[in-house]
C-alpha cells in the first residue's frame, strides 16, 4: 500500500469479467483527496462498471481496490462500512419511491451513522436548502421532475457525509433542459474540494471542472490527461475518433 | 275469430295469472316455515353466526401465519437466488447454511403444493396433533402452512420485480443486504403484491371450507349440522353458499378499490 495520505482510491490491475465477456482488463488508477476524475468513453467500453467496481456493487474478478489503505477486495472486509464514506449517484436516480424526500435523506444518517431523527433531519434540510428543494422536504420522488431527483439523489448521497463520490451518468438520463441544474450542483461540489469520480458524456463539464479525465477503450485505460490537453492534443486514435464524434 | 282467440288468450292469462299469486303465495308461506325451522327455531341460526366466527378466525389467524412463513421463505429463496453464486465463490460458512435453508424451503414447497389441504389437514388432526382437541387451533396451523407455500411465491416474484437499482441504493449508502431488505426493498414489494396477496386471502378464506374434516364447526360445517337435524338441504346449505358469497364480494370490492387507489398513486 502506498505511503501517500493524499491517496484516496487506488486500484490495481482491476479485472471484471461477466460470464465469457472480459469487460476489465486490467484498469490501474489512483484518485487523490480532491480529485475530480472523469471517465469518458464509448458505450460498452467498461466505463460504468469500472465506476460500479469501486464500491463493489460489481465484484472485480481481478486485481485490487484500495480505499483509504484498505483492500476493499479483501472479502473479509466488511464493505458495508466503507461504502458509507463512498457515495454513489445512479443515472436513474434510484431514489426510494416510498419515502418521502427527507425520509430518503436520513434513513442512512439514521440506520448507519447513529444520528437522531432530529440531527439526521436538520441536516438534511440544510442540504435540501443548498439545492433549492427544501420546500419538497414532504415529497415523493414521483412528484419531483428528473432534475429535481437527481438534486435530491445527490444530496443523499452528501447526507451521510462522504469522502468521494461516484457518479454513474448522473445526467444521461434526464431531459435536456434539466441537465444544467444538475450539472451546477456537481460543479459547486467540485468548488468546494469534493472527491469525485464522474461517468458522462458532458464534455463541458469534463473540460470545466475536471482534474483529470480518462478515456477506458476495450476494457483499458487508452488515455488520460489534465483536461487542456485531453482535449486539444489526444495522443491514441481510438480517442482522436472518439472525440471528434462527440465534440 | 281474432276477437275470440284475444279473449281466449285473457281468460287464459286472469287465470294463470291467479294461479302464480296463488302459487307464490304458498311459496312465500312454504319459504317463512321452511325458514323458521331451519334457523329460527331452537335458535339454530345461532349456529351459522358461530360457525362464520370460527372461519374468519381461522381465515384470519392462518393468513397471519401464511404472510409470516411467506417472508422468510421468500427472502431465503431470492437471497439464494440473487448471492448464492457469489456466496459459492467466497466460500465458508455462508453459503452452506444459506443452501441448506433454501434445501428445506424447497422441500416444503413441494410438499405443501403437491397434496391436497384436505389431507394436510387430516394429518395434522390425526397425526402430528394426535392429543390435542383443539380442533381450531390444529386448523389455523394447517391452513397457515398450506398458504404460506402460496404466499411465499407471490412474495418472491414481488420482491425479484422491485428494480435492481433499489437495492443498489441501498447498499451504496451502506446498509448491509438484510436492512436493504427490510426498509427498501420489502415495503415496496408489499405494494406490488397486495391485490394477488389480498385473492389468497379470499382463496384462503373459502379453502377452510374443509375444516369440518377434523370436526371444527366452520360455516360449512355448521350448516350441514343444520341440514342433519331439519331434514330439509336446501335452506342451510344455500345459506352458507349466501354468506361465503357475500363475504367475497365484499372482498372483492376492497382488493379492486385498493388496486385503483395503487395505480393512481405511485408512492
Amino acid at each position: 500500500m502506498t505511503t501517500d495520505n493524499n491517496v484516496l482510491i487506488k486500484v490495481d490491475g482491476l479485472q471484471k469479467s461477466f460470464g465469457d465477456i472480459e469487460v476489465l482488463k486490467g484498469i490501474d488508477a489512483e484518485i487523490k483527496k480532491g480529485d475530480v476524475i472523469v471517465v469518458i468513453g464509448a458505450s460498452g467500453s467498461g466505463k460504468s462498471t469500472f465506476l460500479r467496481c469501486l464500491n463493489l456493487l460489481e465484484e472485480p474478478t481481478g486485481g485490487q481496490i484500495y480505499f483509504e489503505g484498505t483492500e476493499i477486495t479483501d472479502p473479509k472486509v466488511n464493505i458495508n462500512l466503507h461504502r458509507q464514506k463512498m457515495g454513489m449517484v445512479f443515472q436513474q436516480f434510484n431514489l426510494f419511491p416510498h419515502m418521502t424526500i427527507l425520509k430518503n435523506m436520513t434513513i442512512g444518517p439514521m440506520k448507519l451513522l447513529g444520528k437522531s431523527k432530529a440531527e439526521a433531519e436538520k441536516t438534511a434540510i440544510e442540504l435540501l436548502e443548498r439545492v433549492g428543494l427544501a420546500d419538497r422536504k414532504d415529497a415523493y420522488p414521483s412528484q419531483l421532475s428528473g432534475g429535481q431527483k437527481q438534486r435530491v439523489a445527490i444530496v443523499r448521497a452528501l447526507a451521510m457525509n462522504p469522502d468521494v463520490i461516484l457518479f454513474d451518468e448522473p445526467t444521461s438520463a434526464l431531459d435536456p433542459e434539466m441537465v444544467g441544474e444538475v450539472l451546477e450542483v456537481m460543479k459547486s461540489l467540485a468548488k468546494e474540494g469534493m472527491t469525485m469520480v464522474v461517468v458522462t458524456h458532458e464534455m463541458g463539464f469534463a473540460k470545466e471542472v475536471a482534474s483529470k479525465v480518462v478515456f477506458i477503450d476495450e476494457g483499458v485505460i487508452k488515455e488520460e490527461n489534465e483536461p487542456e490537453e485531453f482535449f486539444a492534443n489526444p495522443k491514441c486514435d481510438r480517442l482522436k475518433d472518439f472525440l471528434s464524434k462527440v465534440l | 275469430m281474432t276477437a275470440w282467440i284475444a279473449a281466449d288468450f285473457a281468460t287464459f292469462v286472469q287465470m294463470q295469472g291467479k294461479e302464480v299469486v296463488n302459487s307464490f303465495k304458498l311459496g312465500w308461506q312454504d319459504f317463512v316455515d321452511e325458514f323458521t325451522r331451519n334457523f329460527i327455531n331452537e335458535e339454530r341460526w345461532k349456529w351459522l353466526v358461530e360457525g362464520f366466527g370460527n372461519t374468519l378466525l381461522i381465515t384470519f389467524l392462518a393468513g397471519l401465519i401464511g404472510i409470516a412463513l411467506g417472508v422468510i421463505i421468500a427472502i431465503v429463496r431470492s437471497t439464494y437466488d440473487k448471492m448464492g453464486s457469489d456466496l459459492k465463490k467466497r466460500g465458508g460458512i455462508g453459503y452452506a447454511v444459506l443452501a441448506f435453508f433454501n434445501a428445506i424451503c424447497n422441500v416444503y414447497l413441494t410438499i405443501i403444493r403437491g397434496t391436497p389441504v384436505v389431507v394436510q389437514l387430516l394429518i395434522m388432526y390425526f397425526i402430528i396433533f394426535a392429543s390435542s382437541t383443539n380442533d381450531i387451533m390444529v386448523a389455523v396451523i394447517a391452513f397457515g402452512i398450506n398458504s404460506g407455500a402460496y404466499v411465499a411465491e407471490i412474495f418472491r416474484g414481488g420482491i425479484m420485480s422491485v428494480d435492481k437499482g433499489q437495492f443498489e441504493a441501498g447498499r451504496s449508502l451502506g446498509l448491509n443486504y438484510i436492512q436493504t431488505m427490510i426498509h427498501i426493498v420489502i415495503p415496496q414489494m408489499f405494494k406490488i403484491v397486495l391485490p394477488t396477496l389480498c385473492n389468497e386471502f379470499i382463496v384462503l378464506l373459502k379453502e377452510t371450507s374443509v375444516a369440518g374434516y377434523v370436526g371444527t364447526v366452520d360455516l360449512t360445517k355448521a350448516g350441514d349440522l343444520i341440514r342433519g337435524r331439519t331434514f330439509s338441504a336446501f335452506m342451510p346449505l344455500i345459506a352458507v353458499a349466501l354468506i361465503y358469497l357475500v363475504v367475497v364480494m365484499i372482498f372483492t370490492a376492497l382488493v379492486r378499490r385498493l388496486e385503483r387507489r395503487l395505480r393512481n398513486s405511485d408512492h
